[in-house]
């Protein structure tokens, strides 16, 4: 079963649209501090250009790569693996926001590649807000945080191979420790990317949590510097501290935990044939 | 497309409410809530230094400034509230069905109702592992995530299976000749030479099948039958990633180059376990699954789903939603679904593994009238081959790495092992070992189990008989996990009254899902889990024991497995090793012949006997009379939720 339908050069294109895409959203997330760079008349719009930006990229990378997941065994992987990631999700809100989703999709990107990982994360989110009903402008958003978790895994420097044809298997104490080696890699991952992850959604919501008049406000005419020292003592103090640090040992633990047994299970199941 | 929900907007207004409180929070804290007017409280001012010297926090608090505050945030609490009425509202997830069949977004769509399809299986799920993990004494979260995720994995594989042989992402149209429906030269099958592959092969396969005829594949399990259907249906090469030499034609067409989903216009596959190869909400869609994905026009689609179900005398079912069929016509929906392209050939893969009677009687009914009456060329794999004898026209064995044309007579020819049944215990024991007192179990409405009351004695092995449905199954998980005082009375002991580890040295269930309860990733490392909080216990020896090995040692390879690499035969005995260490008085198996072959029953009735030797009693549900009647010191029979009266089998 092959995955890749069109020729390898298409390949390349879609991850020079993916990763030009990704930088453009992180852009737009990042607009509280652009907003000094552009003319004082054009200040009000940089907002609404971040929030009507975020959609449509979305909008445009999910047609770029619909085509080249149009295979039976992706589409079925990424819609069930994304039921799961939703229900995790939800389940986590019931007991006080414990974020466990980010496990399943360090793991499935780890995997199944940058792309399919970026794709769950961005239908994790879909699924899950389709749910409960909690679709909004914070959802793009969202969905682009989520993405990068995933797909940031599948760019992880890859394992040796365990096995292969023209040289000797490895010990199964090495195997072992590289399997270790391997988990260790991911949790560590999981703490940076949860912690990045809650910075990012800090970030454009800023200026719109604190509002106006506090010292710690976003301030147009500020200088980056006061800005930025702005936003990390509020970054700190909103979720660096509690939900990030929370969501970081839960990833933790998760991949210790069931790391092992769901990379085995997602391996058996690869999407396209090692030899 | 519109519909009324509240939740979603309770959600937005408790968002939007806390989004305001926030803010003024924020403004409390970082100095922004000074004013005109009354000063509430005032705090004393702290200035930050460093990077931070121009933020002071504190200050005076006015009454002013909370105002201004709270409405400052009301614009952005406004938005909350709006989007959380238009999710009221919009019922966005009709959008995502619409674009799942044609569309730029359709590959992303299909997943989202996919998703969308999962959830009521994954919800089944955790509540069948939950009980497992109970079963198995384990608290840990792998032991509930790991076997969730590992169905979830498998039903996408089998959904990616049946979404590829019914054509979607075809990127071409090929035309078969019905003449020759399968036409196999030379041909070999293998799995190349990997690492973790078993050396399985089959070689100098040379048949030709012509229309209008019923051939079934018999062989052991693990013979390769399913993956000889497979080489004719596309699914070993181009999806199992198995390995073709010679020439197989399917309709006119090199199966080796062309795969599944190019031929999905006049190949028909029926798998395995149907259920799991669903992709659609309705019986209507799922019927029409075929043709909607090559885009034909929904009116034309709505009249051939009509015409298939009223071949299949189905049209009552058709607009159910999937999940609300019983076992027999979801093989019916499946079959349909493989015939609304009109096949050629179509390929049936043990058909009657989980139906009763009834059922099964209907379904090889349905298959002989396909193939005699409207001429397609029926392949079935099967090993209750003794059902088709009526309608099969010829029969296929594998034994070894080849394929032998067979006699009806010849089948069935493979030796079951003669096992020496165990001496009948004279009922005239003081103490019994077990006594089952007044046990009802109530699902909602329906009294599954109404008043039962038996007594088992040491060394006993029961079987508990009676036909699908008859209750079997609740009345051995409400002794394992009684639910009320006093009904189940083990070795002197109330088993409600006991903790979780004391309770599995009185009694221990084997239930009929069992990989349920595996979640390592290798076998030892699942037998030394078992053996973790037990003293003495050694459970990779009883696990050999069990599969007539004489040490340990012999079992090494299997030890190193992963444990879902086991043939089903070895994973029920490795499930039973582990719910035999905590050395119960009382070992409970639910069905555990079902889906297994001649060879592999053998395993298990030799394990269940072994395991009585380990255990003082067991007791085992069964359907099958047959293996029942040959292993058991007493049966007992159930029909509707109560017992019949105790027949002697062997007095």
């Amino acid at each position: 079963m092959t995955v890749v339908l069109s020729p390898r050069r298409s390949i390349r294109w879609t991850s020079f649209i993916l990763g030009g895409g990704s930088l453009l959203a992180a852009a737009a997330f990042a607009w509280p501090f652009f907003v000094s760079a552009v003319p004082a008349d054009a200040q009000v719009a940089v907002p609404i250009v971040a929030f009507a930006l975020i959609p449509a990229l979305i909008v445009a990378l999910a047609l770029t790569v619909d085509r080249e997941i149009y295979t039976a065994k992706t589409v079925a992987l990424l819609g069930v693996l994304s039921a799961v990631g939703a229900a995790v999700r939800i389940a986590g809100a019931g007991v006080g926001g414990v974020e466990a989703v980010f496990v399943l999709l360090i793991l499935a990107g780890r995997v199944y590649g940058a792309r399919f990982g970026f794709l769950l994360g961005l239908l994790t989110i879909a699924v899950s807000s389709l749910l409960w009903g909690g679709f909004g402008p914070w959802t793009p958003f969202q969905m682009f945080a989520c993405g990068w978790v995933g797909a940031g895994a599948g760019l992880l420097r890859r394992r040796p191979k365990a096995y292969s044809s023209n040289e000797r298997p490895r010990s199964a104490t090495a195997q072992r420790w590289g399997a270790r080696g391997e988990i260790a890699l991911l949790a560590g991952y999981g703490v940076i990317s949860s912690y990045l992850f809650g910075l990012l959604m800090n970030l454009w919501f800023w200026p719109f949590a604190v509002g106006a008049g506090t010292d710690i406000s976003y301030t147009a005419s500020a200088d980056p510097g006061q800005n930025l020292a702005s936003f990390a003592l509020y970054s700190l103090i909103t979720s660096t501290l509690t939900w990030d640090t929370v969501r970081a040992i839960t990833t933790v633990v998760g991949i210790a935990l069931v790391g092992p047994a769901v990379l085995a299970a997602l391996r058996r199941a690869r999407l396209s044939p090692a030899r | 497309m519109v519909r009324l929900r509240l939740a979603p907007l309770r959600a937005a207004v408790v968002l939007a409410v806390g989004f305001v409180l926030l803010r003024v929070v924020y403004r409390v804290v970082f100095g922004g809530a000074s004013g005109v007017g009354t000063v509430l409280v005032e705090l004393p001012r702290l200035r930050l230094d460093g990077p931070f010297s121009h933020v002071t926090m504190f200050g005076p608090i006015a009454v002013v400034g909370l105002g201004n505050a709270a409405l400052s945030a009301l614009p952005v609490a406004a938005v909350i509230v709006f989007f959380g009425l238009l999710n009221a509202v919009v019922n966005v997830q009709a959008l995502f069905a619409r674009g799942a069949s044609r569309g730029p977004l359709r590959a992303i769509s299909r997943s989202l109702v996919i998703a969308w399809a999962t959830f009521p299986a994954l919800l089944t799920a955790v509540r069948r592992v939950r009980v497992a993990r109970a079963l198995r004494g384990e608290r840990s979260i792998a032991s509930l995530l790991v076997p969730v995720f590992e169905q979830t994995i498998e039903r996408a594989l089998a959904l990616a299976a049946s979404m590829e042989s019914r054509g979607f992402a075809a990127t071409r149209v090929v035309t078969g000749v019905c003449e020759a429906p399968i036409v196999l030269r030379d041909a070999a099958l293998s799995f190349g030479a990997g690492p973790d592959q078993t050396n399985w092969h089959l070689d100098e396969l040379t048949v030709t099948l012509v229309p209008g005829t019923l051939t079934v594949i018999v062989g052991a399990t693990g013979s390769g039958k399913t993956s000889l259907l497979h080489s004719m249906s596309g699914l070993f090469q181009h999806f199992y990633d198995g390995v073709q030499h010679g020439r197989i034609d399917i309709a006119g067409v090199d199966r080796a180059s062309t795969p599944p989903r190019d031929t999905a216009g006049f190949v028909g596959l029926v798998g395995q376990n149907v259920r799991l190869g669903f992709a659609a909400e309705t019986v209507h869609d799922e019927i029409g699954f075929a043709l909607a994905v090559r885009n034909v026009a929904p009116p034309i689609v709505h009249a051939r789903v009509l015409e298939v179900a009223a071949r299949l005398q189905i049209e009552h079912l058709v607009d159910r939603p999937i999940e609300r069929l019983s076992a027999g016509e979801a093989s019916l929906v499946a079959i349909a679904a493989a015939l609304v392209n009109h096949p050629i050939l179509l390929l049936v893969d043990e058909p009657l593994a989980n139906l009763d009677a009834a059922a099964r009687e209907r379904v090889v009914a349905v298959l002989g009238q396909l193939a005699h009456e409207a001429g397609v060329c029926v392949v079935i794999v099967e090993h209750n081959a003794r059902e088709f004898s009526r309608v099969a026209d010829a029969w296929l064995q594998i034994q070894g790495s080849r394929l032998h044309e067979i006699s009806p007579e010849e089948i069935q020819t493979t030796p079951i092992a003669e096992i020496a049944p165990p001496t009948p215990i004279p009922s005239v024991a003081a103490e019994p070992l077990a006594s089952i007192r007044q046990l009802s179990v109530r699902h909602r409405t329906e009294l599954a189990v109404d008043e039962v009351s038996f007594q088992v004695q040491a060394g006993e092995l029961v079987a508990l008989c009676g036909s699908n449905g008859a209750g079997k199954s609740s009345l051995l998980h409400a002794i394992a996990l009684p639910t009320g005082a006093d009904i189940v009375v083990v070795a002197g002991r109330d088993v409600h009254s006991l903790k979780q580890r004391t309770r599995r040295q009185a009694v221990a269930l084997v239930p009929e899902n069992f990989d349920d309860l595996l979640f390592a990733i290798t076998v030892a490392e699942e037998c030394r889990r078992a053996d973790r909080t037990l003293v003495g216990a050694d459970t990779a020896a009883t696990f050999a024991h069990l599969l007539g090995f004489d040490s340990t040692a012999d079992a090494a390879p299997l030890l190193q497995r992963h444990p879902r690499d086991l043939s089903a035969g070895e994973r029920l005995c490795l499930v039973m090793a582990l719910q035999l260490a905590a050395r119960p008085a009382l070992l409970l198996v639910d069905e555990p012949t079902r889906g297994l072959d001649h060879r592999a029953r053998a395993l298990v009735s030799s394990a269940l006997l072994t395991a009585a030797g380990q255990a003082s009693a067991v007791i085992f549900a069964t359907h099958d009379d047959d293996f029942a009647r040959g292993l058991a010191t007493r049966t007992l029979r159930m029909r509707a939720g109560r017992l019949e009266t105790p027949i002697e089998v062997l007095s």
